[in-house]
């Protein structure tokens, strides 16, 4: 196991649970460079999703010699960073048999397990904890956040293909088998939330001391209420109260921040960033509504995430599978309605093509950005796994035999980029595990239908 | 139909409260012993008639060795009267009265009358439930009615919760929140305070005294006040009186407030912080001091009326029935009527609609639903929200009025203003933007079948869905369940083009019929929808189809009742009240209990669909049979 993180696992499990005083930034290592020569900025890990599958002859690289001269038209707009991407063909989903009438709450909910939710409590959440949620098991108590989930609709979608729970269709992050875990839609309270900033100027948001040990005597005060409860009730109860327990750490760690931020103010500290490290990035909420400035907004969170490391964890649902439209590309039609294309529909399948190509434009904006900022030294891209795919590979006939992916970042050295493997065999389960090794997650098991790891995409 | 086999059955079947008495020796009432026979009934059909069937024709492929579809009905045979059980054999019913199952490449087929056989059992298979209210988990406000909350305690704009994450409403809700979103809870706590009691001013506000009464005169014992606070406004926010211990946190916190310099006034303000991320407001809990013994124990009476509250109000309980939760009248069946009926007069009950009805008619997407704006221009916001508005106060008509619940079908009025009228071509009559009752002339409208907002919900962004309608009528009114079509089905756009040319949208609908797999459902569902053909994508009146071909909105229900309009379709709906009132009692029960209906609700179904039944369909009727029920009053806790 590569050793990029300067704690060891124990205490990283010992913060999981416990509220703590004070952040860890300080004692772990990132905050602090310059004390050993080895020091490393950490790898951090992202998922950004598309539904529906793509074009497969303008997705596909022709060959594993032509990849970085002549892209395949999907994926022009990486062309700038395909030196830093890796693509490759030949991932198979996990087989939805039993649950063939719903293929849609299967490609989102299976993306991150590997996993089918079990059959008999379908009705349910139960499926599996998903790899986003295991990486942020072990990186989430180093960071302010443990994990950020983004996504650009509502995940209300009420359907119930196969007797399957309506949350199936529109999550993939699940925080354990029985707890979807909603994603953040709306970019403005996303921001003053991760990072305590407003994009109007003149408008600081208040921390208020005493806030933090109000909560804890909150939590504490509920133990009274949670000894009288039935065993369900308690467990309701508990999810309650850790989440409220996040907030309290997240409350401290930004006091912290601010304290520091206002002793390099003032002169007294010096700033413990690179001095070359680019500064943090600017976000402007977009105010018309068009998606791809809602997306993109999105993007920019995330990236300002991971460059204050605020985050080393996160999960973008690009769209789900129901309901978007994107008139920018001058139609309405919703996407799902023309992907049924039976390969002869031709106008369908240039929607379709643009659809996908817009999708992937939105990744491409994310990890250019990512490539345009300095860190250690290299770039913050250089330090990601960013892993951007769908849940089909053919969204004509729900076929799942080569899902697309393609990863960006070279994982901190950990991943050899700039190429495409055309004969890869594996699954996404194997896909998943090798990323998380690559990100330095140590696993006690295989990622859902996982049962080896892929060294070709190791550098 | 089976459905009225079925409830001919049951009808004349008296079974709550009755059981229990049963189990505990009591010698039986008449109605017990009608009761036991069922169940005996129940059995015997069960073993002489299900079991057979099943063996025959269904273990192959959903036994203990294939469980295609993840079903398992031997399994299903073990523990007939089981909840897991109960969602097959419906799935079941569905399937096999639509000729879906078994599949027709199957060499072993029943005959029809071992189907219809096969599908009376079925109805009976409720007598072998247990009597169960169902499990009862605390559970979380979600975000309407936190803000709904929030308002009635602070005053503030019940929209101050609207970052708070969407929920699935109805059958199941998601309750994690991540870190990120627990926090937006911090948030808005501080900014509904910020509003309702600002500090910067000297004078309190109305809400200020309200919560924290007159401020202490100058040497008064300001503990011994905040201890009054602590205890009136926990009592208030958490919709019942305060335990000791928790007593104990809120002054804890208020002391913390004190030692570092905060005012009295400023102390209770982060008490009522403190109290507003407490799990006990977030959550609705019980008072009850110790773990209950039982698995099955009644509702305290502080729960019953939050539970009250919420289902109609979608808000916490006011005064009056705060005091009457506290005096324990509650549980009095005369007083609780009595509730029921005030609440549902209250304006708040508009949360009904918002919360239930919104969902049950299908409206809830209307305001974000693509239409092709190029083909109607009038879908525009106003437009949407007063077709939103149309049910909404159409609703509120028949809960206000205590109408029977078939005027939803064939009433005679409906809501309208300038804008909406001029889909009905009225916009001459009707002017400005406000709604108001408008009487109709045209007996194709009026009622929830001739309605534009769930004409165009109902229909593609471009034209109409004869299917989407009729299944929209068999389900979400008549109640009846659809089976899902069958994986890989080509669309009608994707028609051979020259075997189409020239034929009208009902004519293209009508090739489902000539395939067989389509046939067996779209010869039921595909006439109901051509029945409303007259109405287009957006509920205006036409006679023309988009081919210029004329209407032809004649059909066929099941069971042989023949239409030719809108209007005789209405009143052949209108006429099946028994399936029109179970229905909307299934979705309301679900509703109320925040679950789906299974196992023995379909016993509590039947005994308040007696109830109604005697009262003319009333819709209050209605709502007070099931704030009265068994499981609405009682919880399973494991």
């Amino acid at each position: 196991m590569r050793k990029n993180l300067l704690i060891d696992r124990r205490t990283t499990l010992k913060g999981l649970g416990a509220s703590l005083a004070l952040p860890l930034l300080e004692s772990m290592g990132w905050a602090e460079p310059g004390r050993e020569k080895s020091y490393k900025p950490p790898v951090r890990l992202g998922f950004m999703y598309m539904p529906h599958g793509v074009i497969m002859d303008q997705f596909w690289p022709k060959s594993a010699d032509s990849f970085l001269t002549e892209p395949p038209p999907a994926l022009e707009s990486l062309r700038p960073v395909l030196e830093h991407c890796l693509m490759m063909k030949g991932i198979s989903g996990v087989p939805i048999s039993p649950f063939n009438g719903a293929p849609h709450a299967l490609e989102l909910s299976t993306w991150l397990t590997a996993i089918l939710p079990d059959a008999d409590t379908r009705n349910r959440i139960n499926i599996a904890i998903s790899a986003d949620q295991i990486a942020a098991n072990y990186v989430g108590a180093l960071t302010s956040l443990p994990s950020l989930e983004l996504a650009t609709m509502p995940q209300t979608h009420k359907e119930n293909q196969e007797g399957l729970h309506e949350g199936y269709y529109s999550h993939c992050s699940f925080r354990s088998p029985t707890q979807a875990l909603p994603a953040e839609i709306n970019p403005r309270s996303a921001l003053s939330r991760l990072f305590g900033k407003t994009d109007k100027s003149g408008e600081l948001p208040k921390t208020d001391p005493l806030d933090r040990k109000m909560l804890d005597l909150v939590i504490g005060g509920a133990r009274d209420l949670r000894r009288k409860l039935p065993r369900d009730d308690q467990h309701k109860l508990d999810e309650y109260l850790d989440s409220v327990r996040a907030v309290e750490r997240r409350i401290a760690a930004i006091e912290h921040r601010q304290k520091e931020a206002a002793l390099e103010k003032a002169g007294v500290s010096v700033s413990k960033r690179n001095a070359a490290d680019s500064p943090p990035i600017e976000i402007k909420i977009p105010e018309g509504d068009r998606r791809s400035e809602y997306m993109q907004v999105m993007c920019d969170l995330n990236v300002l995430a991971f460059q204050t490391d605020t985050t080393r964890v996160s999960t973008y649902i690009g769209s789900t599978p129901n309901g978007v439209s994107y008139p920018e590309l001058g139609f309405n039609d919703q996407h799902h309605s023309q992907t049924h294309h039976g390969n002869k529909d031709s106008e369908k399948i240039r929607k379709v093509a643009a659809i996908t190509k817009f999708n992937i434009d939105q990744f491409a904006y994310m990890v250019k950005k990512m490539h345009s900022l300095k860190e250690g030294d290299g770039t913050l891209l250089d330090n990601c796994i960013m892993m951007w795919g769908s849940g089909l590979e053919d969204g004509n006939k729900h076929a799942r035999e080569n899902l697309p992916f393609i990863v960006a970042g070279k994982g901190g050295g950990s991943i050899s980029s700039g190429r495409f493997l055309p004969d890869t065999k594996g699954n996404q389960g194997d896909l998943l595990t090798t990323l998380l090794a690559c990100a330095g997650i140590p696993l006690d098991r295989p990622i859902g239908i996982a049962t080896k790891q892929l060294p070709e995409i190791r550098g | 139909m089976t459905r009225s086999i079925q409830a001919k059955l049951l009808c004349s079947v008296l079974l709550c409260v009755t059981l229990s008495a049963a189990s505990q020796g009591v010698a039986e009432t008449p109605a017990e012993k009608e009761f036991t026979s069922r169940q005996d009934e129940a059995r015997r059909s069960f073993r002489e008639g299900v079991t057979p069937f099943v063996k025959a024709y269904c273990a192959k492929c959903h036994g203990d060795k294939r469980r295609r579809a993840g079903l398992n009905y031997l399994a299903a045979l073990k523990n007939p009267g089981e909840t897991t059980s109960s969602k097959h054999w419906k799935q079941a019913l569905a399937n096999v009265k639509a000729h879906d199952m078994p599949p027709e490449d199957e060499d072993k087929q029943p005959s029809e009358e071992e189907r219809q056989k096969f599908l009376d059992w079925i109805g009976t298979l409720k007598f072998l439930s247990p009597k169960d209210p169902g499990l009862f988990v605390i559970r979380r406000l979600n975000k309407a009615e936190y803000g709904n909350t929030l308002n009635e305690l602070l005053g503030v704009d019940p929209n101050i919760a609207q970052d708070l994450p969407d929920e699935v409403l109805g059958a199941g809700y998601l309750n994690t929140l991540s870190p990120l979103q627990s926090e937006q809870y911090l948030a808005i706590a501080n900014a509904a305070l910020d509003k309702a009691l600002p500090l910067d001013s000297d004078q309190p506000s109305e809400v200020e005294k309200r919560l924290f009464g007159d401020p202490p005169v100058a040497g008064s014992d300001l503990r011994a006040a905040a201890e009054r606070v602590a205890r009136s406004m926990g009592r208030l926010a958490y919709r019942r009186p305060v335990s000791p211990s928790e007593q104990d946190v809120l002054m804890k916190i208020y002391d913390l407030a004190r030692a570092s310099a905060l005012s009295h006034r400023a102390s209770l303000r982060l008490m009522l912080k403190a109290v507003l991320v407490s799990p006990q407001f977030l959550f609705i809990t019980p008072s009850g001091d110790s773990k209950p013994d039982g698995n099955i124990i009644p509702l305290d009476d502080h729960q019953l009326a939050s539970r009250l509250s919420y289902f109609l109000w979608s808000t916490m309980p006011d005064s009056e029935l705060s005091a009457l939760a506290d005096q324990g009248k509650l549980r009095d069946s005369e007083v609780l009527r009595g509730q029921v009926e005030r609440l549902l007069n209250d304006p708040r009950s508009r949360a009904l609609f918002d919360g239930f009805g919104a969902q049950w008619l299908g409206l809830v997407d209307l305001k974000t639903k693509t239409f092709d704006t190029a083909k109607f221009p009038q879908m525009t916001q106003a437009m949407r929200s007063a077709m939103y508005d149309e049910a909404r106060l159409f609703f509120g008509s028949i809960v206000r009025g205590n109408r029977s619940i078939v005027r939803f079908v064939d009433a005679d009025y409906t809501y309208l203003n300038q804008t909406l009228a001029t889909l009905y071509g009225l916009e001459m009559s009707v002017t400005g933007s406000e709604m108001r009752q408008v009487r109709m002339v045209n007996p194709n409208r009026g009622g929830i079948l001739g309605m534009p907002g769930i004409l165009a919900t109902t229909s593609f962004p471009n034209r109409t869905s004869p299917v989407n309608r009729g299944v929209w009528v068999l389900e979400n009114v008549l109640g009846e369940h659809v089976p899902p079509a069958p994986p890989n089905v080509p669309a009608l756009e994707k028609q051979n083009p020259k075997t189409i040319e020239n034929l009208t949208l009902r004519q293209r609908t009508e090739l489902h019929v000539q395939n067989p797999v389509c046939a067996n459902c779209h010869k039921f569902l595909d006439p109901i929808g051509f029945g409303l053909e007259n109405f287009d994508a957006i509920g205006r009146w036409r006679d023309q189809d988009d081919t210029g071909g004329p209407i032809d909105s004649s059909g066929e229900l099941p069971g042989g009742k023949r239409f030719s309009s809108p209007k005789e379709l209405k009143a052949i709906i209108a006429a099946r009240k028994d399936g029109l009132a179970r229905n909307l009692t299934e979705r309301l029960l679900a509703y109320a209990l925040g679950r789906p209906i299974t196992g023995y609700d379909e016993i509590v179904v039947d005994d308040l669909m007696k109830t109604i039944a005697a009262d003319d369909y009333r819709m209050q009727t209605l709502v007070s049979a099931i704030v009265s029920s068994y499981p609405f009053m009682n919880r399973r806790v494991r």
